[in-house]
C-alpha cells in the first residue's frame, strides 16, 4: 500500500467510526445557544457529565436527524461526575462494546453539534493510572487522560477506540484537561442512579482541611500532617461523637490519615452504619473517638 | 479561629431561608465594619441579603452615597448570574454598575464567607474576581495538589486574622501571642504560599482553602 492509499484508508475508517456512533450521541439543550453532549446509553436513557448539567429537572434532547424529545433528570452523582436522564421517546440505540484504555491508543472523542449531527476529535490516550477518588468522594475505576482538546459543548460524549469500542465518557478535569469516566464506572453507577436517583456514600458530617501538625505534637501523633476539622454539621455523626472544630484527624480505624484521599476511600456505600475509630489531636494530646458512619444526606 | 461555613447552605438562591444560620457559623474578629448598600431584584431579596450582611457585623443603609460598598444582585437574565460589588465612590449612577472594569463580581453561588471577604476587600479598594468554578476546576482528584507545603493551625488562624484586615499588632492582641511570634508566623505563611504581600497571601490562602477543604 502506498502512502496516499494508507492516509485515505485511515481517513475513511475514522469517518466510518463516527458515522457508526452517530446515532448514540445526544445534545442536551441548556439554552437557545448552548448545549452539552450526552451518550444514548440505551433506548430511553441519556448519560452525561454531572458537573456541567445545570440543576434543573427537565431538558430537551436533540437526537440524530434533529429529532427533539423531552428528558427528565433521573439521577446525578457528583462523586463520579455522572448524570442520567430519561427520555420520553425510545429511539433505537446501538449497543456498545467496552474497550480497555492503553497509553498511545488512537481514540476519537465524539460530541454533539446541537443540530442532530456529530462532532469528532482525534488523539491518543495520554496516560492510564489505577483507580482514583474525586474531590466529591466518588471512586472512579481508572484514571484515563486524553491528548485531546474539547469544546465546552462536546463534553459528556463517548470516547471510542480505533475498533469502535468505547472507553467511556469524556469530561473536563482541572485546567480543562480531558479525562475519561471509564465504561466500568458508568456500568456500575448508571443502573444505581436509575434505581435510586443517587449513590449512597458514607458520611461523617465534617469539613476537613489538610494541615501541618505543629512540631511539638508530631511525635505523639506519629506523623507530620493531618486533617483539621473546619466545621461540623449539626446533629451529624461527628457532632454526636463529640468531634469539635480545631481537632486534627490523624488516623481512621488505626490507619494514619495524612491527606483527604485516605478518608474518602473508607467511606464507600458499605461503610454506612459501621462504627469507625477516629484519632484526633486535641489540646496537645491524642484522643480516640467512636463515630457511627451515616449515609450522606441528599443534595 | 475562623471557621468555614459548613456545606452549601450559602448559595444566594436560598438566602431567605438559611442565611442567618450560615452566617452565624462564620465567626470573625470585629475588626472592620463595612457600610453596605444592597440592591436586589425584589424587596424581599434585598431584605434577606441585608440580614445576611448584618449578621456578619456590617452596617446596611438606604443611601448608596453613604456606603463603602454597593452590593448589587445580578439581574437573573443569564446563566452566569452574579453578584456585583462596587466601592461606594459617589460618582456616576449605581444602576449602571454592571460588569464594568471597576466593579468586582462574584459567582451567584458564592459562600457567605466569600461574599464577606469580598466586601472587606472592596471596602479597602481592591477589585475582586471569583474564578468561574466550572471553567477552571473541572472534575478533580483528591490530593491532586498534595505536594504543596501545608500551613499549621496557628498559621491558618494568623491568615484568617490578616483576611479580616488585622495588622500584626492587632493579631498579636487577638491571638494573645507576642508581636515577634506573629511576625514569625506571617513570614512562614508568605514562604509556604510563595507570596510577598498580605493581599496576595489572603487571596491565595482563601483560594487554597476553598480547593483543599473537603466535606466528608
Amino acid at each position: 500500500m502506498n502512502e496516499s492509499e494508507f492516509l485515505a484508508g485511515l481517513s475513511a475508517s475514522l469517518t466510518a467510526r463516527v458515522a457508526a456512533a452517530r446515532s448514540s450521541i445526544a445534545a442536551i439543550r441548556l439554552s437557545d445557544e448552548h448545549h452539552l453532549t450526552g451518550i444514548l446509553w440505551r433506548a430511553d436513557v441519556v448519560v452525561t457529565s454531572e458537573q456541567s448539567l445545570p440543576r434543573r429537572d427537565e431538558f430537551t434532547v436533540v437526537l440524530e436527524d434533529s429529532k427533539r424529545v423531552g428528558a427528565r433528570v433521573a439521577g446525578r452523582d457528583p462523586g463520579t461526575n455522572i448524570a442520567v436522564l430519561r427520555i420520553a421517546e425510545h429511539p433505537s440505540a446501538t449497543p456498545w462494546s467496552p474497550a480497555t484504555a492503553q497509553p498511545g491508543s488512537i481514540v476519537l472523542a465524539l460530541g454533539a453539534d446541537g443540530a442532530g449531527d456529530a462532532t469528532a476529535r482525534l488523539g491518543v490516550v495520554n496516560r492510564v493510572a489505577p483507580e482514583w477518588h474525586s474531590v466529591a468522594g466518588g471512586r472512579i475505576d481508572q484514571r484515563v487522560v486524553l491528548d485531546i482538546r474539547l469544546g465546552r459543548s462536546e463534553e459528556g460524549g463517548p470516547v471510542i477506540d480505533a475498533a469502535g469500542a468505547y472507553l467511556g465518557m469524556s469530561t473536563f478535569g482541572p485546567r480543562r484537561r480531558v479525562l475519561v469516566i471509564p465504561a466500568a464506572t458508568l456500568e456500575r453507577v448508571v443502573p444505581a442512579l436509575l434505581q435510586d436517583g443517587r449513590i449512597a456514600r458514607g458520611w461523617l458530617g465534617i469539613a476537613l482541611q489538610p494541615v501541618a501538625v505543629p512540631e511539638p505534637l508530631q511525635q505523639a501523633a506519629g506523623q507530620s500532617s493531618g486533617l483539621m476539622v473546619m466545621s461540623i454539621a449539626d446533629g451529624g455523626p461527628a457532632a454526636k461523637a463529640g468531634v469539635v472544630a480545631g481537632d486534627i484527624v490523624v488516623a481512621l480505624d488505626g490507619t494514619p490519615v495524612r491527606r483527604a484521599r485516605g478518608v474518602a476511600a473508607r467511606l464507600g456505600a458499605d461503610s454506612v452504619g459501621r462504627s469507625a475509630d477516629l484519632q484526633v489531636i486535641r489540646a496537645g494530646g491524642v484522643v480516640s473517638l467512636q463515630v457511627t458512619i451515616e449515609a450522606r444526606p441528599a443534595g | 479561629m475562623t471557621i468555614a461555613p459548613f456545606g452549601r447552605t450559602a448559595a444566594i438562591g436560598d438566602v431567605p431561608d438559611d442565611a442567618p444560620e450560615a452566617a452565624a457559623a462564620v465567626t470573625h474578629a470585629p475588626l472592620q465594619r463595612v457600610h453596605v448598600h444592597v440592591r436586589a431584584r425584589s424587596a424581599a431579596r434585598r431584605e434577606a441579603l441585608e440580614r445576611m450582611v448584618e449578621a456578619w457585623g456590617h452596617v446596611t443603609g438606604p443611601d448608596a452615597h453613604d456606603a463603602d460598598v454597593v452590593l448589587t444582585e445580578g439581574d437573573g437574565s443569564s446563566a452566569d448570574e452574579s453578584i456585583v460589588l462596587a466601592s461606594g465612590a459617589p460618582q456616576g449612577d449605581y444602576t449602571s454598575i454592571q460588569r464594568g472594569d471597576q466593579a468586582s463580581t462574584l459567582a451567584a453561588d458564592s459562600t457567605p464567607a466569600q461574599i464577606d471577604a469580598a466586601l472587606r476587600a472592596v471596602a479597602l479598594g481592591l477589585v475582586v474576581r471569583s474564578a468561574p468554578a466550572s471553567a477552571d476546576d473541572g472534575f478533580a482528584a483528591l490530593g491532586d495538589e498534595s505536594l504543596r507545603p501545608l500551613l499549621t493551625p496557628r498559621e491558618i488562624e494568623v491568615l484568617a486574622a490578616m483576611a479580616a484586615g488585622g495588622t500584626n499588632k492587632m493579631i498579636a492582641r487577638q491571638l494573645d501571642i507576642s508581636l515577634h511570634t506573629v511576625k514569625f508566623h506571617v513570614e512562614s505563611v508568605f514562604r509556604k504560599l510563595g507570596v510577598r504581600t498580605r493581599a496576595e497571601a489572603v487571596a491565595k490562602g482563601i483560594e487554597r482553602q476553598r480547593r483543599e477543604t473537603i466535606e466528608l
